[in-house]
């Protein structure tokens, strides 16, 4: 049993179960938490996170690839990387909180009303 | 703050313990068909069995959840176990079951899908954020 949301459509699940476990990571939390104020560069995102460049590399790695994290080039510097908010993939967690809260709806107004049709 | 929780209540023309009673042991009765509710295309039966709520279908049965409290009249706590997130995560449904005037407000509260709260200090900040994408999506109460 799975909420059944799958039939609905799998790959939005299996993106969301991707985007929960990118997010259970706290360094990959504060770097969404920063690129919520604004776009960064990889250099102030490491120090916002207080870890080395290398492994704020990673971190923005794994966060591209989810889908998470844009990333360009900085319009007046190509050596620099700009890195900015994709908020289109923390909408697949919105519609399953959704999804969550139709599902148990659905639930609880047939128990309510079996409970009134006795 | 608590941010990773759907919150769904509803009221009953029963008494607590008759509510806890036909919750659980009515469930095949009243828990909805159809795909979004049963993972079975055909006929199969939900019911608690052992330390467990189970819907049987023609192949075995299937765990729905595993009960960690189990307080008849007042409340009724599952570990989820079909919510499709990473191992890691560990979701978890509490029923609530309390006395409204000549009935009881039932109250289905399903939470720890993001795993958010680990306690980190740092995990405070994207609480917030992430409270303002959940809040429209809560019912009713607060934590």
């Amino acid at each position: 049993m799975d909420l059944r949301i799958a039939d609905r459509d799998r790959s939005g699940v299996s993106g969301l179960d991707e985007t929960l476990a990118v997010l259970a990571d706290p360094t990959r939390r504060v770097v969404i938490d920063t690129l919520a104020r604004g776009p960064q560069s990889a250099g102030a995102l490491a120090t916002a996170a207080g870890t080395s460049p290398p492994a704020m590399s990673r971190h923005l790695r794994v966060l591209r690839r989810s889908g998470l994290v844009d990333e360009r080039t900085d319009s007046n510097d190509a050596r620099v990387r700009i890195y900015s908010l994709q908020p289109d993939r923390l909408g697949d967690v919105r519609g399953w909180l959704d999804d969550v809260e139709r599902f148990w709806t659905a639930q609880l107004d047939a128990f309510t009303a079996h409970m009134g049709g006795r | 703050m608590t941010t990773d929780k759907v919150t769904v209540t509803t009221l009953v023309a029963a008494p607590p313990k008759e509510a806890f009673e036909a919750f659980t042991q009515q469930i095949d009765i009243w828990w909805r068909r159809g795909p979004r509710f049963r993972s079975a295309a055909g006929s199969s039966i939900i019911r608690f069995e052992d330390d467990r709520l189970v819907e049987v279908t023609a192949d075995g049965a299937l765990a729905l959840g595993r009960i960690s409290a189990w307080e008849p009249g007042s409340r009724l706590v599952l570990e989820w176990l079909g919510s499709r997130l990473a191992a890691s995560e560990r979701t978890e449904v509490e029923v609530r079951f309390d006395a409204h005037d000549t009935g009881t407000r039932v109250t289905v509260e399903h939470r720890g899908w993001t795993g958010l709260n680990a306690g980190d200090a740092r995990s405070s900040a994207i609480g917030l954020w992430w409270g303002d994408l959940v809040v429209p999506y809560q019912r009713h109460f607060a934590s």
